[in-house]
């Protein structure tokens, strides 16, 4: 059985560009990966600079449920 | 008679597989954890800080946290219980070559032996876990893993067995000889590891609410007279397990504090809910010897510095706590990323931002706020209030 077969879940690297709203950074980010999957591991790897609205470029992983 | 000062809780963070100049490599952030330990009184910080494969340091003023929990922690999920020990299970990829696996076993029953840590049981997956390596657009390491279901079975069945802390061991691609492995053993790379060992040990975590942390098993590499002295931890034996064994052995027990921390009806914690039946407030297996009620918890409240690279806080934990109020600490300590408070807009946004040039002088802030010294006096010039 290979990782992309019904009953195993999947581990999926994701870069995600987001532009930084008003307010507190985190729920922004966690509302940004949350369609792509159960976030576990992430982090903002680059702020591009003086862009407006500032724009953030996440890498992560994410895990998504297994398929029936 | 003079009374202590009592501890300033804080949080070490240096995330893993950036390539940070200063624990970046093979537990080379240990002697920043002992100086911090010492200014502090209490230290949480992750493997990544502590694990320098055959070599550890085991200080009752360090508090062992793997990724996953330090990033709850910070957002008021989690709460921490110290215990005097925990029962490590080890969960071996079924991957491993039978002497690489027989050479992680006698690892084991060395700490049993000289260390009298508690480990057992031992189980190995019913499949190999694939585990494959990747680096990200930023050049930060990330991992995969072919079969996290595998992983997730093991870990449910070493609970059940009445593990209190699961350490894992997964057989990670030997990759001798590559420009990525030879920068790293000269000091100028980045540990290519490091990011897949963290997803390993976050998936865990994440399923089960126990206290987790990981150990490559790998081939031995050929001699390299020219080796970076940061990366020569993990040349001194047959395993990366004793470092891991002896952090998970005393790391705390994770307890569930959603409900009573400031973030009610925040991001649920998943695996850790689902075991929480008849044992409210505990998010998995309680650790052994631990003095019950009266144990005090380190709760996230508590929290009262976190020191991160200054290129390096765009992760959950530090943002989660800088978010909330709490002193961050930026320290230069070069990495791939520059990911500074002044792009993020931190101050802008309230946070309180002290930098440091070095960790020693982050010592000497964390030294400070635990005594009660605005670190804005030790300063030169002093503006004038008026």
């Amino acid at each position: 059985m290979t990782a992309d077969q019904p009953g195993v879940p999947l581990l999926l690297p994701l870069e995600l560009q987001l532009e930084r709203g008003p307010g507190p950074l985190l729920p922004q980010i966690e509302a940004a990966l949350a369609p792509h999957g159960r976030p576990l591991r992430w982090a903002i790897t680059a702020v591009e600079a003086g862009s407006e609205p500032v724009l953030l470029t996440l890498e992560a992983v994410v895990l998504q449920a297994a398929r029936p | 008679m003079a009374v202590a000062t009592p501890p300033l809780v804080t949080m070490l963070v240096i995330p893993t597989g950036i390539g940070c100049e200063q624990g970046g490599y093979a537990g080379d952030g240990l002697p920043v954890a002992r100086l911090l330990a010492a200014a502090s009184g209490s230290l949480i910080t992750h493997p990544n800080v502590m694990n320098a494969a055959a070599l550890y340091w085991s200080d009752s003023r360090i508090h062992y946290v793997e990724g996953w929990a330090l990033d709850r922690f910070s957002a008021c999920q989690l709460a921490l219980r110290p215990v005097r020990r925990q029962r490590v299970g080890l969960l071996l990829d079924a991957a491993i070559e039978p002497e690489l696996k027989a050479r992680h076993l006698q690892a084991a029953d060395a700490c049993r032996a000289a260390l009298g840590l508690t480990i057992g049981p031992v189980l190995s997956t019913d499949a190999p876990l694939g585990v494959s390596l990747h680096r990200g657009p930023s050049g930060a390491s990330w991992g995969r893993l072919e079969r996290p279901d595998a992983l997730l079975r093991a870990g449910e069945r070493l609970r059940a067995a009445g593990a209190t802390a699961i350490a894992v061991v997964a057989r990670f691609p030997d990759d001798a000889g590559s420009p990525a492995l030879e920068a790293y053993r000269a000091g100028s790379g980045v540990d290519a590891l490091a990011g897949a060992e963290a997803v390993i040990s976050h998936l865990l975590g994440d399923h089960l609410g126990i206290p987790c942390a990981h150990a490559p098993a790998l081939s031995p590499l050929p001699l390299d007279p020219g080796l970076d002295p940061r990366a020569a931890g993990e040349e001194l034996g047959h395993t990366f397990l004793p470092c891991v064994l002896v952090g998970l052995s005393r790391a705390p027990d994770l307890m569930d504090w959603r409900l009573a921390g400031p973030r009610v009806g925040a991001v649920p914690v998943e695996g850790a809910a689902a075991t929480t039946a008849g044992n409210p407030g505990l998010a998995g297996n309680p650790g052994l010897d631990c003095a019950g009620a009266d144990t005090p918890l380190i709760t996230p409240q508590a929290l009262a510095a976190v020191v991160a690279p200054a290129g390096a806080l765009g992760g959950a934990a530090v943002l989660a706590a800088a978010e909330r109020g709490v002193p961050l600490i930026t320290v230069v300590n070069p990495c791939l990323l520059n990911v500074t408070a002044a792009a993020l807009g931190l101050e802008a946004a309230g946070c309180t931002v002290l930098p440091a040039r070095s960790y020693s002088e982050a010592a000497g802030l964390v030294l400070a706020l635990r005594e009660g010294l605005n670190p804005e006096s030790l300063l030169r010039p002093l503006v004038s209030l008026s």
